[in-house]
C-alpha cells in the first residue's frame, strides 16, 4: 500500500543522510545575510560553465570551498589553495572527494601543476597593487597551452554601497578596464562579463557591480 | 518657453541624417513579427561585446567579417562598437540594400560566398542565421572557411536556433533549414577549429548558459585558430 509518507520516505533514501556543517565565513555569511550565497554560487557556476567541463580546474582563493562542487561537477579533478588554513580544513571536511585535493598556502608565485581551468574569484581585490601582476602571472604560470582562466572580483564602482563587512580587506577594486588590461596582458583572448544578482550579462559596465573575465589563448610570455 | 520650443533644439541635434531604408526582410520582418529584429540585434551586440569590448571611438578599429549579412544593419551595429566590419552575403538584392545605407570607411559590403571568396584576415567573424541554411555535407567546410579568414588569435561567433526550437518555429522560420544544431554538435564542431570555444544560449533578448536543451537559439564563441 502506497501513501505520501511511503512515497516520500523514497525520496529520502535517494537523499541519503550525511549532513554538512558549513565553516565559519559561510555561517556567518548565512545567518547574517542569505541573499549572499546565491550570488556567489552563480559565479561559480557561469565559470563552471565557461571553463570546467571535462578539465582539471585550479581554484586559487578556495576559501571553505563553496563553489568547490559546482565547479568539480562536470571536471576531471579540482585543487583549491587558500592561505586561511582554517578555511581549508572546512572545504576538507565537508567537499573532499576523490578527486578533489584542497591546499592551505599562500598561492602568489607558485604552481600546482598544469591545469586546463583557472578560477578566482574574491581574490585580487585582496592583492596590493603593487603586486597584483604577481597574482595575474600566477594564474597563467599554472595554466596549461590552451587552458582558460575565469577571474572575478565586485566593481570599483560598487564600492559607493558596498556593507563594511563587503569592505573589509579590499585593497585593490577594478573597474571593467582595469581588468580588461591586466587580463589582456595575459591572454589574446579575454571575454568581459557583468553580474547584477545572479544574472550573468555584457551590459554597460560601469553599472555591473561584479566584474568576471575569461582569458583564453596566452601569450608567449605569460 | 513651452513644449515646441523645448523639443525644437533637440530636433536639431537630429537634424540632417541621412535616411536609412529597411530592405524588403526588415520591411517584412517590421509587418508580421517586429521582435525578430529585436532579438536577432541582440546576438549581434552580443558579439561585439565580446569582439571589442571596452573600445573607445579613436581605439583602433576590430576588424569585423560578417558571413551572411542580410540587409547589414547587424553589420552596422558591429562596424559602430568594434570600428570595421564587411558584410558578405550571397543575396545581391540583401546586399544592395546594405551598400546603401551605411558609410563606406566603416561599413562595406560584397556579394560572395564565404566558401569562394577572397581570402584576407580579419580579427573577428560572426555569422547568424546561416549555418542552419548550409547542407549538412557542406557546413565542415563552411566553418572551416570562416576560420582561413581569421588572424591566429581571432574569434568566429555563430550563432543558429536551437534544433529543440523546431516544433515552435513558423513556417518562414523553418523554410530552408536544412542543418539544424543541437548545443552538443555546435560545440564539438566549433572545437574542431577553434581552440577554445564557449557556448551560450539566447532566449529573446537575453544571452544566457542556462540549460542547453531549454534555449532557443545558441551562440558558440570560437577563439584562437588550431
Amino acid at each position: 500500500m502506497i501513501d505520501e509518507s511511503s512515497l516520500w520516505q523514497g525520496v529520502k533514501d535517494l537523499i541519503g543522510s550525511r549532513s554538512v556543517t558549513l565553516g565559519g565565513h559561510w555561517s556567518f555569511n548565512l545567518r547574517n545575510d542569505p541573499k549572499r550565497l546565491p550570488f556567489v554560487l552563480s559565479r561559480y557556476k557561469f565559470a563552471a560553465k565557461m571553463a570546467c567541463k571535462g578539465r582539471e580546474v585550479l581554484e586559487l582563493g578556495c576559501s571553505e570551498g563553496i563553489g568547490t562542487p559546482i565547479l568539480a561537477e562536470f571536471a576531471t579533478g579540482y585543487t583549491g589553495v587558500d592561505l586561511d588554513a582554517e578555511a581549508v580544513a572546512a572545504a576538507q571536511r565537508n567537499f573532499h572527494a576523490g578527486n578533489r585535493r584542497f591546499i592551505a598556502d599562500d598561492f602568489l608565485g607558485k604552481t600546482y601543476g598544469s591545469f586546463g581551468a583557472v578560477v578566482s574569484l574574491d581574490v585580487v581585490e585582496h592583492i596590493v597593487p603593487q603586486i597584483e601582476d604577481r597574482y595575474f602571472d600566477t594564474v597563467a604560470m599554472n595554466l596549461r597551452e590552451n587552458g582558460i582562466a575565469v577571474i572575478g572580483t565586485p566593481n570599483k564602482t560598487a564600492d559607493a554601497y558596498a556593507s563594511a563587512m563587503s569592505k573589509a580587506g579590499h585593497v585593490n577594486l577594478f573597474d571593467a578596464a582595469h581588468l580588461l588590461r591586466a587580463m589582456r596582458r595575459i591572454f589574446h583572448n579575454v571575454f568581459p562579463f557583468g553580474i547584477n544578482d545572479e544574472v550573468v550579462h555584457t551590459g554597460y559596465a560601469p553599472m555591473c557591480h561584479y566584474l568576471v573575465c575569461v582569458g583564453c589563448n596566452k601569450r608567449e610570455a605569460a | 518657453m513651452n513644449e515646441t520650443s523645448r523639443w525644437d533644439p533637440v530636433k536639431d541635434l537630429m537634424h540632417g541624417a541621412a535616411p536609412v531604408t529597411l530592405g524588403a526582410m526588415h520591411a517584412y520582418h517590421m509587418a508580421r513579427t517586429p521582435r525578430r529584429i529585436l532579438y536577432t540585434l541582440s546576438y549581434y551586440k552580443f558579439a561585439a561585446k565580446m569582439i571589442a569590448p571596452g573600445r573607445r571611438g579613436d581605439d583602433p578599429p576590430a576588424r569585423v567579417l560578417d558571413i551572411g549579412c542580410g540587409e547589414g544593419l547587424g553589420t552596422w551595429l558591429l562596424a559602430a562598437e568594434c570600428g570595421f566590419a564587411k558584410g558578405v552575403d550571397f543575396d545581391a538584392e540583401l546586399i544592395a540594400t546594405a551598400k546603401q545605407n551605411w558609410p563606406a570607411e566603416r561599413a562595406t559590403f560584397e556579394c560572395a560566398d564565404v566558401l569562394s571568396m577572397k581570402s584576407e584576415e580579419y580579427d573577428a567573424a560572426v555569422s547568424f542565421d546561416v549555418i542552419e541554411h548550409v547542407l549538412p555535407e557542406h557546413a565542415g567546410g563552411f566553418l572551416r572557411a570562416i576560420a582561413g579568414h581569421l588572424s591566429p588569435p581571432g574569434i568566429a561567433i555563430v550563432g543558429t536556433p536551437n534544433i529543440t526550437s523546431k516544433p515552435y518555429a513558423s513556417a518562414v522560420t523553418n523554410a530552408g533549414h536544412v542543418n539544424l544544431y543541437d548545443a552538443e554538435r555546435l560545440e564539438r564542431e566549433m572545437a574542431a577549429h577553434f581552440k577554445n570555444v564557449f557556448m551560450f544560449g539566447a532566449s529573446d533578448e537575453v544571452v544566457h548558459t542556462g540549460f542547453a536543451p531549454m534555449c532557443q537559439y545558441l551562440i558558440a564563441v570560437g577563439a584562437g585558430v588550431w
